[in-house]
C-alpha cells in the first residue's frame, strides 16, 4: 500500500529542549493516523513537522512523495492547533476567502453543507458557539479537497455535540478516502477514529499500532471492583479461589473476562458476602498508554520485543 | 491569474475586517485630522512671522500628508503580523499556495486605499481652513502609493520583531515620532543642529517629503525624490516579505 507520510528518526530541538527525538512513523494513504500524548508531548511539533512550517535538525520527512518544503499545497490540509481566523467574516466569507487562495476549490455552500453551518453561514465567527467555530475552522480545510488532512487537536474546547459531529465529520472523509493525520490527548477520540495510534511522550514516540493491539498489549486485563455492602467490608475476611486488592471498602479483580463474572459473584456469595455494586471495564487505551509511559514499553501481551509492529518503521494502514 | 486571485482574496478578507472594526476605522481617519487641527492651529499663529512654524500652510502639506503616510500602514501592518501570528494564521497560510509577497501586497494595497481616502480627507479640511490655498499635483499619487509600500515594508519588520501587538504600537510611535519631526515635514533642515542634517538624509521620509513640497509648494521637478523613494520602496518591501513569518 503506498504511503502518504514517511518520517525517519526526526529530531527537532528547540534550544537545549528537545522536542521531537529520532521519531519515526509511516502513514497509510488512506489511513487515519491519530497521535495521542498530553500537552507539551511534540505532538503539535510533529505536525509542524510534516506540514514543513517547521525545519528540524535532522532525520527525513516525505510527505505525498515530497519534502515538505516542495510540497504541492493543493493536495494537503491544515488545522492547526488553536487557530483563530479573522473573527469578524463570516463562514460563508471565511471559506470565499481561503477558497480563493487555491486554483479550484470547492463550492462554499457544499463545504457549509458538510460541516453543518448552512444555517449560521451569514454570522460573524466571533458570534458563533465554540463548536460551530472549530466546524467553520475544519470547513476551511475541505476547500481544496486536500489527499491529506492534518487536524491539530480539532475538538479541543467544543462541547459533546459538537465533538461527535466533528468524529462523524472525520469519518465520512476517511470513508472518502482522504488520509487523516490528526492528534489529540482524548484517548476515546483517539480510538473511535483512528486505524492506527501513534503515542508520543515527551518528544519519544513509544509505541504505534491499532487501538485494539495496544490495548492487548499494555491495556493490562480486564477488572471486576466490588463494592462491598456496610461498615463490616473493613473486617471481612474472605478466603476465595481467586486474588484480589483491598481498595478500601472495594475489591478489585484483575484479569477477569466478561464470562468470568458469574463465578466471582458465586464466590463471594459463597462466603456470604454482600455488596451494593459490580462495576466490570475493560482495560482502554488510556490504561495502555499510562502503563506505556509510566512503566516503560515492556509489553504485557504476546508481541514481539520491538514492539506491535516488527517494521523497524512503524506503520499506519487501515484495518479492513 | 491565480495571483491575481489569492491578492484580491487576501486583500478583500483585510478590508473586510478592516471595516467591520469601527473603533479602528473612526480613528484611523479621525487621527490625522487631530493632527491637521493642531498643527494648523499652530501654524496659523504666525504664519510669516518667523519661528519653527513660520512657513505659510502650503510648506506643511507635506508633513501632514506624511503623518497619514507613516503612522498608518506602520502599526496595521505591524498589527496584523501580531494578530496573524496569535492566531496561527501563518501556520495556517503556510500550507495554501499563497505566498509571503501575496499576502505583503494584498495588505499594502488595502493600506493604499485607507491612506488615499485618508489623504483626500486631511486635503479637503485644509482646503476648507486655508480658503483654498493648497495646490495639488498628479505626483502626489505616485508618492503617496510609494510612501504607503515603503512603510509597509517597514511595519512588516516591526511585525517580525515585535512580539505582541502591544509591542508593535510601542515600536511604531517610537520609530514614526521622531522620522515626523526630522524629515524635513515640519522643521526646515536649517533649524536642526549642523551635524544632525546628514541624520536627516537617511530619513525615507524626507525624500517623501521633498518631493511633496517640490510637486505641491515649490512647484520644482520631483523625480529625483519620487525615484529615491520608489527605490527605498521596493527595497523595504521586499525586506518585509522576507521577515514574514513563514510558518508557526
Amino acid at each position: 500500500m503506498a504511503t502518504a507520510v514517511v518520517a525517519e528518526h526526526v529530531t527537532k530541538r528547540y534550544g537545549d529542549h528537545p522536542a521531537l527525538d529520532d521519531v519515526s512513523l509511516s502513514v497509510d494513504t488512506g489511513a487515519v493516523f491519530a497521535l495521542v500524548g498530553p500537552n507539551g508531548a511534540g505532538k503539535t511539533t510533529l505536525v509542524r513537522t510534516l506540514t514543513g512550517t517547521t525545519p528540524f535538525q535532522s532525520g527525513t520527512v516525505t510527505v505525498l512523495g515530497s519534502t515538505p518544503g516542495r510540497l504541492d499545497k493543493d493536495r494537503i490540509g491544515l488545522l492547526p492547533q488553536a487557530f483563530t481566523p479573522p473573527e469578524r467574516l463570516t463562514p460563508r466569507e471565511l471559506l470565499e476567502y481561503y477558497g480563493g487562495l487555491y486554483d479550484a476549490a470547492r463550492d462554499v455552500d457544499d463545504v457549509l453543507a458538510d460541516v453543518g453551518l448552512e444555517t449560521s453561514a451569514d454570522t460573524w465567527y466571533e458570534r458563533l458557539s465554540g463548536g460551530q467555530q472549530r466546524r467553520a475552522c475544519v470547513g476551511l480545510t475541505l476547500l481544496n479537497e486536500p489527499e491529506l488532512l492534518f487536524l491539530d487537536e480539532p475538538t479541543t474546547g467544543i462541547d459533546p455535540v459538537g465533538r461527535q459531529d466533528l468524529w462523524s465529520l472525520v469519518a465520512s472523509l476517511a470513508e472518502g478516502g482522504t488520509t487523516v493525520f490528526l492528534t489529540t490527548h482524548d484517548m476515546d477520540e483517539a480510538h473511535t477514529l483512528a486505524d492506527v495510534v501513534g503515542l508520543l511522550d515527551g518528544g519519544h514516540l513509544v509505541e504505534t499500532g491499532t487501538p485494539d493491539d495496544l490495548i492487548e498489549a499494555y491495556g493490562g486485563g480486564s477488572s471486576l471492583r466490588v463494592e462491598l455492602d456496610g461498615a463490616a467490608a473493613e473486617e471481612l475476611a474472605l478466603d476465595l479461589d481467586r486474588p484480589y486488592e483491598r481498595h478500601g471498602a472495594d475489591l478489585v479483580f484483575d484479569g477477569v473476562a466478561a464470562t468470568a463474572v458469574g463465578d466471582v459473584v458465586r464466590g463471594l456469595e459463597a462466603e456470604g458476602v454482600a455488596y451494593e455494586s459490580l462495576t466490570w471495564s475493560e482495560p482502554s487505551l488510556e490504561d495502555a498508554y499510562l502503563n506505556l509511559t509510566r512503566n516503560g514499553p515492556a509489553p504485557r501481551g504476546a508481541v514481539d520485543g520491538d514492539g506491535l509492529d516488527a517494521n523497524a518503521v512503524p506503520t499506519a494502514g487501515r484495518s479492513s | 491569474m491565480s495571483v491575481v486571485s489569492r491578492v484580491e482574496a487576501e486583500s478583500l478578507a483585510e478590508y473586510r475586517s478592516f471595516v467591520r472594526r469601527r473603533t479602528t476605522v473612526f480613528f484611523t481617519f479621525v487621527f490625522p485630522l487631530i493632527l491637521v487641527t493642531i498643527f494648523g492651529a499652530i501654524v496659523q499663529t504666525n504664519p510669516t512671522g518667523g519661528g519653527i512654524f513660520g512657513q505659510p500652510t502650503g510648506f506643511y502639506v507635506p508633513g501632514y500628508l506624511a503623518i497619514v503616510v507613516l503612522f498608518t500602514p506602520l502599526s496595521r501592518i505591524g498589527s496584523s503580523i501580531a494578530r496573524y501570528r496569535d492566531g496561527h494564521r501563518f501556520e495556517k497560510l503556510a500550507t495554501t499556495p499563497l505566498r509571503r509577497v501575496e499576502w505583503l501586497a494584498a495588505h499594502t494595497l488595502v493600506n493604499v486605499g485607507i491612506i488615499l481616502v485618508s489623504s483626500a480627507i486631511v486635503l479637503g479640511v485644509l482646503e476648507l481652513l486655508t480658503g483654498g490655498s493648497i495646490t495639488l499635483s498628479p505626483l502626489l499619487l505616485p508618492f503617496l502609493v510609494l510612501g504607503v509600500v515603503l512603510f509597509c515594508g517597514l511595519g512588516a519588520l516591526i511585525g517580525r520583531l515585535a512580539d505582541s501587538q502591544d509591542g508593535v504600537i510601542a515600536a511604531s510611535n517610537a520609530i514614526a515620532l521622531p522620522l515626523v519631526f526630522l524629515s524635513e515635514t515640519f522643521v526646515t533642515s536649517n533649524l536642526l543642529p549642523s551635524w544632525f542634517r546628514p541624520v536627516v538624509d537617511l530619513s525615507p521620509l524626507t525624500y517623501f517629503a521633498r518631493g511633496v513640497r517640490e510637486a505641491t509648494y515649490l512647484h520644482q521637478p520631483a523625480g529625483f525624490n519620487l525615484l529615491v523613494l520608489a527605490v527605498l520602496a521596493v527595497a523595504f518591501f521586499a525586506l518585509g516579505t522576507y521577515a514574514l513569518p513563514q510558518g508557526e
